[in-house]
């Protein structure tokens, strides 16, 4: 059995704001145990933190649902899967009283050696990211954030 | 998060991790000090742990309260910043935007002499 198939951590949390925090500590715990470079770690923890907001905000429209994540070792790098079982990854906007920029996904992008998204209407999200422990390059030099603040408040790019 | 005034120049400092959790305080504490009429306002972040993008959304919103109302606006990361908060600030191409400063004494002067930019 490889270490790609056994989480090292599998959290299943409510989809609440209070939340995302709990996964960020796990991170740093697992962390705690591997060779993993302080850059990287501070990446991972901003695109995880990220990948767990776009669930809490976007996937249940407001009602109850799961987050569920897992986190994987491997000789040379940490992947982390966050998975909902909400609305999809279809775009739509924003209940009112929520706030969101819209730069999640670049962040995620910029901060992740890879990232996968997969999901559908219904059919729940997943994003699947992975860091090396050691970095050659900076991946936020390949996956460059572009645009800025528009008028609306949102990210325009 | 503490509020010191500087003469006219409100200091809304954020220390320690924040993010979608502390977000609606953190609006909250802008609003307010945008409300209290100051000629400027300075978000000292050099205290700062961990920010997201849902405290970006917050800065900006303020950010954009400001111009409307012509106040000064400026962000203050400290001599001594957090990597993962400077980071943030870098990537994301907000250090002229906001605009974002290293000491506490250029963000009193930047924030008490000019309105922010639209």
């Amino acid at each position: 059995m490889s270490s790609e198939e056994v989480p090292i951590v599998h959290l299943d949390l409510p989809a609440r704001a209070e939340g995302v925090g709990v996964v960020r500590q796990a991170l740093v715990g697992v962390a705690d145990g591997l060779a993993i470079d302080e850059d990287v770690l501070s990446d991972a923890k901003m695109a995880v933190t990220e990948a767990c907001t776009n669930a809490v905000v976007h996937a249940y429209d407001g009602h109850e649902g799961r987050l569920d994540v897992e986190m994987f070792a491997d000789h040379d790098r940490l992947t982390v899967v966050v998975r909902d079982q909400g609305a999809g990854i279809a775009p739509r906007p924003t209940r009112a009283g929520t706030t969101a920029l819209g730069l999640g996904l670049p962040l995620i992008a910029a901060l992740s050696d890879a990232f996968e998204m997969r999901g559908g209407p219904g059919a729940g999200t997943e994003v699947r990211m992975s860091f090396h422990y050691e970095r050659n390059g900076d991946p936020a030099s390949e996956n460059p954030i572009t645009g800025g603040p528009g008028p609306s408040g949102k990210w325009e790019s | 998060m503490l509020d010191d005034s500087h003469g006219d120049v409100l200091l809304v400092v954020v220390r320690g991790e924040h993010d979608i959790y502390t977000a609606p305080a953190l609006r909250d504490r802008l609003d307010e000090a945008m409300a209290a009429g100051p000629v400027g306002v300075v978000v000292d972040l050099s205290g700062a742990t961990f920010l997201d993008s849902s405290i970006l959304g917050g800065l900006l919103e303020a950010r954009r309260q400001a111009i409307e109302r012509s106040m000064g606006y400026v962000v203050c990361l400290g001599e001594d910043p957090e990597p993962g908060v400077a980071r943030i600030l870098e990537i994301t191409g907000l250090v002229p935007v906001f605009p974002v400063v290293r000491s506490h004494e250029d963000a009193l002067d930047a924030a008490r002499s000019a309105p922010a930019d639209a």
